[in-house]
């Protein structure tokens, strides 16, 4: 097996450097990874540390978040109760969602170099202690917005604990945010499945990266903490074996897919978009163990950046399966260990990505090639 | 008007779990007949629109509340952030009665 990495490529460091600052999303994503792998071949750690204080651009005005309270009300957002830089408060709903909220930022700003929602600095607003007996949490197409859970009914019959539990439902919640201006997925369907996916994905991986964990140590479920001990079950979704989140006399049993052939078809629930994106999450997951190491690295920029720059308002299973292929080679090369993972995992999810078939070396340049390709000044393949 | 019967669905969500429940209004206790009859006064729900639900919002829940009465039936569809402010009362009233309704 042929493997093209960075380390195959020999584009000079102060050109790499023009490209990590002023390329495209894609050009700078590939030139930041291929100088950050040569740095550390080298040990050049200080330098990789400068080099990105360097580069990376800093946000204008940078991270800044307001929690509110709903004081169990429905009017949004509430009273501002702790804005950013000010101290922890006695509430731990407010401290959750001000956490939780702080660290999605910081992954999709350290990793990605996207500045919050937006990727224009936007406010990260949350209300917390939404109505009574709310167990839920949701993205109201401006904010996040989250329940206490069954507080409202005697203890024995609480089923959910508040949704600021668990830190991948408010990065689920915030990833909303971002689909919302970026791919703006219709939210039904395929679709709203692939919406709710994403929402998955990055959902656990800013989990994984507060525990530094690796795609093998990582648990892959959705809302772990979620359910109270009246439940027979770990959470709500599990990336890993969908449809094994819970199985319990009162809620039923988890009804994710892992596979096409046991796709959902349904009117409710938009079109079982939180059933359905068992498939493309099982996709991920498969891709992500395949790669190893740290999911957000390479399965999640492939992710990221088909999220950002490929995928549309009705983009379905087959083209996220296709164009998550496309940015794989376009990242790491055509036929590289990447992109045979990202095929791999669509394939054991029941998706063959299309045009996918076995791409040898020599039908491309390589890495310096998938370069130029991304500027644009790709020389012409001889047939 | 004399409600007879209130069917409520809740679907969407987080965790994209249904519940339902179907209330026969003399099985309900008075205070809870009482004030449920009251709130669908206020809100005039018989002649509220079937669609009081804006563009799909993620993870928010979709309410379905069907009421009949001694003369007619009617059925309007909601969200969290779609319903009207006065109908938030009557929403966490059948969501707990659903919740309530699916202990073991």
């Amino acid at each position: 097996m042929h493997k093209y990495s960075h380390i195959n490529c020999f584009v000079p460091p102060h050109i790499l450097k023009n490209i990590a600052t002023k390329g495209t999303e894609s050009q700078r994503s590939l030139a930041i990874d291929t100088i950050k792998v040569s740095a550390r071949m080298s040990g050049q750690r200080q330098a990789l540390a400068e080099f990105a204080a360097a580069t990376f651009r800093v946000a204008v005005g940078g991270k800044d978040r307001i929690v509110y309270d709903a004081r169990n009300g429905s009017s949004l957002p509430g009273t501002a109760v702790r804005r950013e830089g000010e101290a922890a408060v006695s509430d731990v709903a407010v401290n959750e969602a001000y956490d939780g909220s702080g660290i999605t930022y910081d992954l999709f700003n350290d990793m990605y170099q996207r500045n919050s929602i937006d990727g224009n600095g936007m406010r990260l607003d949350s209300t917390v202690h939404y109505r009574q007996g709310y167990d839920n949490a949701f993205w109201d197409g401006e904010q996040m917005v989250y329940g206490d859970g069954d507080e409202d009914l005697p203890a024995s019959e609480r089923l959910f604990n508040r949704f600021t539990a668990a830190l991948d439902v408010i990065a689920h919640e915030l990833t909303h945010g971002v689909t919302q201006f970026e791919a703006k997925l219709m939210y039904s369907q395929q679709p709203g499945a692939l919406n709710e996916s994403m929402s998955d994905v990055f959902g656990s991986l800013v989990k994984q990266y507060k525990l530094q964990q690796t795609a093998a140590e990582a648990d892959w479920i959705i809302g772990q903490g979620l359910l109270t001990e009246n439940v027979n079950g770990v959470g709500i979704r599990s990336m890993k074996a969908p449809g094994t989140a819970y199985d319990d006399p009162v809620l039923g049993k988890d009804p994710q897919p892992a596979h096409m052939k046991d796709y959902v078809n349904t009117i409710s629930d938009n079109g079982g978009v939180h059933i359905n994106s068992g498939i493309p999450n099982y996709a991920f997951y498969v891709t992500a163990v395949e790669l190893g190491g740290y999911a957000w690295e390479k399965a999640g920029r492939i992710w990221y950046i088909t999220l950002k720059d490929k995928l549309t308002t009705n983009s379905n299973f087959q083209d996220c399966a296709n164009l998550t292929y496309s940015v794989a080679g376009e990242l790491f090369g055509a036929g590289s260990i990447e992109q045979q993972a990202v095929q791999k995992g669509w394939l054991e999810a029941g998706l063959t990505v299309e045009g996918g078939g076995t791409t040898t070396p020599s039908d491309n340049g390589g890495c310096l090639e998938a370069l130029l390709r991304l500027l644009g000044v790709a020389p012409v393949k001889r047939s | 008007m004399d409600v007879e019967r209130i069917k409520f669905e809740r679907t969407g969500g987080f965790a994209g779990m249904r519940i339902a429940t179907d209330l026969k209004f003399a099985d309900l206790s008075d205070e809870q007949a009482s004030r449920i009859s009251e709130l669908l006064d206020d809100l005039d729900f018989g002649e509220l629109p079937e669609e009081l639900l804006e563009e799909s919002m993620p993870d928010q829940f979709t309410y379905v509340i069907t009421v009949e009465t001694d003369d007619w039936e009617h059925t309007v569809t909601t969200g969290d952030a779609s319903a009207p402010e006065k109908m938030q009362e009557l929403l966490h009233l059948l969501d707990r009665l659903a919740r309530t309704k699916r202990k073991h």
